[in-house]
């Protein structure tokens, strides 16, 4: 599959569209072919190769709406599909706010592919992850790999539309994950994983190795784990739980959708200090060799780098092209599209970064104090109210300077009002699946509930 | 269909050595109406076979879009140059876990196991569907002048199935799965809260609306959303709780079913070693089928998994014991036990796991108003939200109503509730399981590196459990 031909399939499929009655048409096209070894029970348990092409197609009939998606490799099916596309659009309700984008300039992200990656096989990826294996062993033999893979992919997108956009991207990821638990006698503790993820092949041993360390260290620090305590106080949120928790919250409440449909408290807030002035949280599509990065979004709009938070500010919402004409006064696509061929234009982010902050993620929390550290956050989160209550994992309560493991600790508040809680961003940042780059934050006054 | 068992048996006679192959079409569609407007309408097609290989103790897989004999026949070839890739390193496992060099026989499916309400859904129009998730998004909004939003999403699957294995399992079946969610939101000074109800079913739309009607549906996510507006929160600590059949499906799910699928127990996980043992009151019988027991149109309902294998009722927990866990073929080998039909791969291009099907409690014989009237001080949950479980059996879920109870009473409704526990702590502290039972994860997706249907419910139970909430 050449990328050329990747676009080929897409214009076909709009040219196909226009003549079964479709005022306008968007195609895009994914081909994907992927190498991989997955782990079960601490060992090498099935080798995987595939390959697949799908599309989506999106036609507008008289301010209607339909889509269809389908991995058909037939022309003679072709058709048929976008028949159904139209008849589907036929039957919908108009909307005026419904269109497709103008073209605009897309200029490459350097870094996202590799031909090496390109040429692993399946041996490659089996050795890598016995590999893999045996670190962990070596590391901790208390550490359980329950299930885990390594993988090479390489894939191919493509986009035309009947107003002029026509873009295609070749990339490829390396990915190796790991996750399960350690066991000593008859105490299991709880679930932890980790992974390395890149667009390179050279070097991808050492991320491993990086990441297994990571995975054993906190798969271990979960032993011994007995019952909290119930107060009122300080608590600090791991990179991951930044990631994992706090961060989703925020990004869904500057969501143009969310705003328009009622369900964001952000909605008025453009403008206004939403959290602690300590916080600058930035969505970035276009970091060289990121694995969240990408030269152009679902509807083929040039992605960018843009500050949501600035310093505490509400700086932007985030648009795909159907919300910025729903929100009309000239609003613009901010390059937010997200989805894939296999779903219709959604709007989300990139990866997310957070500004360093000033204090040695050793020192955020004082001897004197009673703290807990959240490792992991596993729990609800509604996203319209902000309300969460759920678990902490890969907990530890500090108190007058020691640090021990507790488990059955809850939290719960409202993430809106947390965000106005925090009193010190760590100067050390992690990378969290390529999909962020965070610190640790502190908040204060959060509730601690202990069984 | 018959057409794809007929092609995937000519191959499978052709073949050497285990071979496993599956054929899996799968055609969704989507409706999407939020706040007035039809915002997704969408069909999804797709179509293709997934082979395995099982040799020298390595399993190799390998997927095609192309359903015609040559390209099934280089997938087959590709699944054996990774079972060879895999089979070099199997011995990197761990010494407990040797490779298993060969499946045992066991029985296997053979025959076209069709379920109902395939026409029936296929027959109604996209006129019809989009009417009736326009009316109930509009019935919302229209329910109070507090409702500032609502949504209305249907969605259904169709599968069309067919696996063929060279030691003979010859099965075909095909089976649709409707869903239906409704969003409420609502809003007064500044604050916001949601109501939401879901349900979903393997079958035709009596099988949907079962337990209640859409109309009737809308009105609860309306209520639910106005009601919570005005409520407070809980006072978190350690509780009695009464759960509706919807909790303790998630609680039987998340917290019990993960922890017997017998790649998890192999792993390590708080059930090993624990067949023959008290792990829950007397009161407890858990069980997880690929039919629909009780009645018609659990979500998660699978005539034959995707090894092949008929998929029947197991038995977890029986009167308190634990009696079984979930296999596959290779874990009920390894196990030297019989497979239990839990194989399951969500596409074509998946490879089958240990996944549940509908898991749920038996019922009781009490009383529901019984079981409250006999409750001095707790809460009554009802609406999951999201739900996780640990290795540990620790598990928290997301509630969406908690009922105070106070002296026999039913009191006031508080928000933000979290259930948390240990699986077989709480399930040792049941005292009471009522006479009623429900599905009620059928809107469900059990997530497990691929996505899985799959259905939950159970009787009400009283039992003690923490509860996230303020201090």
């Amino acid at each position: 599959m050449k990328d050329r031909n990747l676009l080929d399939l897409c214009s076909t499929l709009v040219e196909l569209a226009r003549k079964a009655g479709a005022d306008h048409a968007e195609a895009t096209a994914s081909w994907e072919r992927a190498v991989e070894t997955h782990l079960e029970n601490g060992a090498v348990h099935t080798v995987q190769s595939r390959e697949e092409t799908i599309y989506g197609l999106r036609v507008m009939v008289g301010g209607s709406q339909g889509f269809v998606t389908a991995n058909d490799s037939e022309p003679e099916v072709f058709a048929k599909r976008v028949a159904e596309a139209v008849a589907c659009a036929r039957v919908t309700p108009k909307d005026a706010w419904v269109g497709l984008p103008d073209p605009e300039a897309v200029t490459k992200v350097s870094g996202l592919y590799d031909a090496d990656v390109a040429e692993v096989g399946v041996d490659e990826t089996a050795q890598l992850a016995a590999t893999m294996l045996a670190h962990i062993r070596d590391l901790d033999s208390r550490v359980r790999v329950d299930s885990g893979s390594v993988s090479a992919t390489v894939s191919m997108t493509a986009l035309a539309s009947t107003t002029g956009v026509a873009v295609s991207q070749i990339s490829t990821l390396m990915d190796a994950s790991a996750f399960g638990m350690a066991v000593s006698g008859d105490e299991v503790a709880s679930f932890d994983y980790d992974n390395a993820i890149s667009r390179r092949r050279r070097g991808f041993e050492e991320e491993i190795s990086a990441a297994c360390d990571r995975f054993v260290t906190k798969c271990a620090a979960g032993l011994g784990a007995t019952a909290g305590l119930s107060f009122r106080g300080p608590i600090v949120l791991s990179p991951d739980a930044v990631a994992e928790f706090l961060l989703p919250a925020l990004i869904d409440a500057v969501c143009a959708d969310n705003v328009r449909k009622g369900r964001s408290p952000l909605a008025e807030r453009l403008g206004q200090r939403v959290a602690t002035s300590l916080l600058t949280v930035w969505d970035d599509g276009r970091v060289p060799g990121g694995v969240s990065s990408s030269a152009f979004d679902r509807e083929g709009m040039p992605t960018r780098r843009r500050a949501v938070l600035s310093n505490g500010l509400l700086q932007t919402f985030l648009f795909n092209h159907y919300e910025a004409r729903a929100k009309g006064n000239g609003t613009r696509s901010t390059g937010n599209a997200t989805g894939s061929a296999a779903s219709l234009p959604t709007v989300g982010s990139h990866r997310l970064e957070v500004d360093p902050g000033t204090t040695a993620m050793a020192d955020m929390i004082a001897r004197s104090e009673r703290a807990v550290w959240v490792g992991r956050y596993s729990g609800a989160t509604n996203p319209v109210t902000g309300e969460f209550s759920g678990v902490v994992k890969n907990g530890f309560l500090i108190e007058n300077g020691v640090r021990r493991p507790v488990r059955e600790v809850l939290i719960a508040g409202n993430v809106f009002e947390l965000l106005n809680q925090i009193s010190a961003v760590s100067r050390e940042r992690h990378d969290v699946g390529g999909q962020a780059l965070v610190p640790a934050l502190r908040a204060e006054d959060v509730s601690v509930t202990a069984g | 269909m018959i057409a794809a068992l007929e092609l995937l048996r000519e191959i499978a006679a052709r073949q050497d050595g285990f071979v496993e192959i599956r054929y899996h079409a799968k055609t969704s569609r989507s409706l999407g109406v939020d706040k007035g407007k039809v915002e997704r309408s969408q069909v999804r097609h797709r179509k293709g076979v997934g082979v395995r290989v099982f040799a020298g103790g390595g399993w190799g897989f390998a997927s095609t879009g192309q359903v015609d004999a040559v390209s099934i026949e280089r997938a087959i070839q590709l699944a054996r140059t990774a079972a060879k890739a895999c089979a070099g390193h199997s011995s990197a496992g761990s010494a407990k876990h040797p490779p298993l060099m060969s499946l045992p026989a066991c029985t296997l499916a053979r025959g076209i196991f069709d379920q109902p309400g395939l026409e029936e859904i296929a027959a109604r129009s996209l006129e019809e569907k989009i009417a009736m998730a326009t009316n109930l998004e509009a019935h919302m909004r229209g329910a109070s002048s507090t409702i500032r939003s609502a949504s209305c999403t249907y969605n259904e699957i169709f599968e069309d199935k067919a696996i063929v294995t060279t030691d003979g399992a010859e099965a075909a079946f095909r089976l649709v799965r409707p869903e239906l969610r409704v969003q409420a939101v609502a809003e007064k000074d500044g604050q916001l809260s949601t109501g939401n109800e879901a349900v979903g079913a393997t079958g035709g739309w009596d099988c949907l609306f079962h337990s209640a009607a859409g109309e009737a549906l809308a009105e609860r996510a309306a209520k639910t959303a106005q009601d919570l507006l005005g409520a407070g929160h809980a006072e978190g600590g350690r509780s009695v709780v009464i759960l509706a059949p919807s909790i303790v499906g998630l609680l039987v799910h998340e917290a019990i079913g993960h922890t017997v699928e017998a790649d998890f127990v192999q792993a390590g996980s708080v059930a090993a070693g624990k067949i023959g043992h008290r792990v829950a009151s007397d009161l407890v019988t858990l069980c997880d089928s690929g039919g629909s027991e009780h009645y018609l149109g659990a979500g998660g309902t699978i005539p034959v998994d995707d090894e092949g294998v008929p998929a029947s009722r197991t038995t977890i927990i029986k009167d308190g014991i634990l009696v079984s866990y979930l296999h596959s073929r290779e874990s009920a080998a390894r196990f030297g036990v019989a497979p239990t039909g839990n194989a399951r791969a969500w596409e074509y291009s998946d490879q089958p796991l240990i996944r549940m099907r509908n898991t749920y409690l038996e019922p009781g014989s009490q009383d529901l108003d019984e079981i409250i009237a006999n409750t001095r001080d707790g809460y009554l949950l009802d609406g999951p939200r999201n739900g996780q479980a640990d290795a540990t059996g620790e598990f928290m879920f997301g509630v969406q109503e908690a009922w105070r109870i106070r002296d026999g009473k039913l009191g006031e409704l508080v928000r933000g509730v979290t259930l948390s526990g240990i699986a077989f702590e709480v399930l040792q502290s049941v005292d009471a399981v009522s006479r009623d039972f429900r599905w009620d994860l059928g809107a469900g997706y059990c997530g497990k590196g691929q996505p899985a249907k799959v259905d939950a419910g159970g009787p009400y139970i009283r039992c003690r459990a923490l509860l996230g909430g303020e201090q």
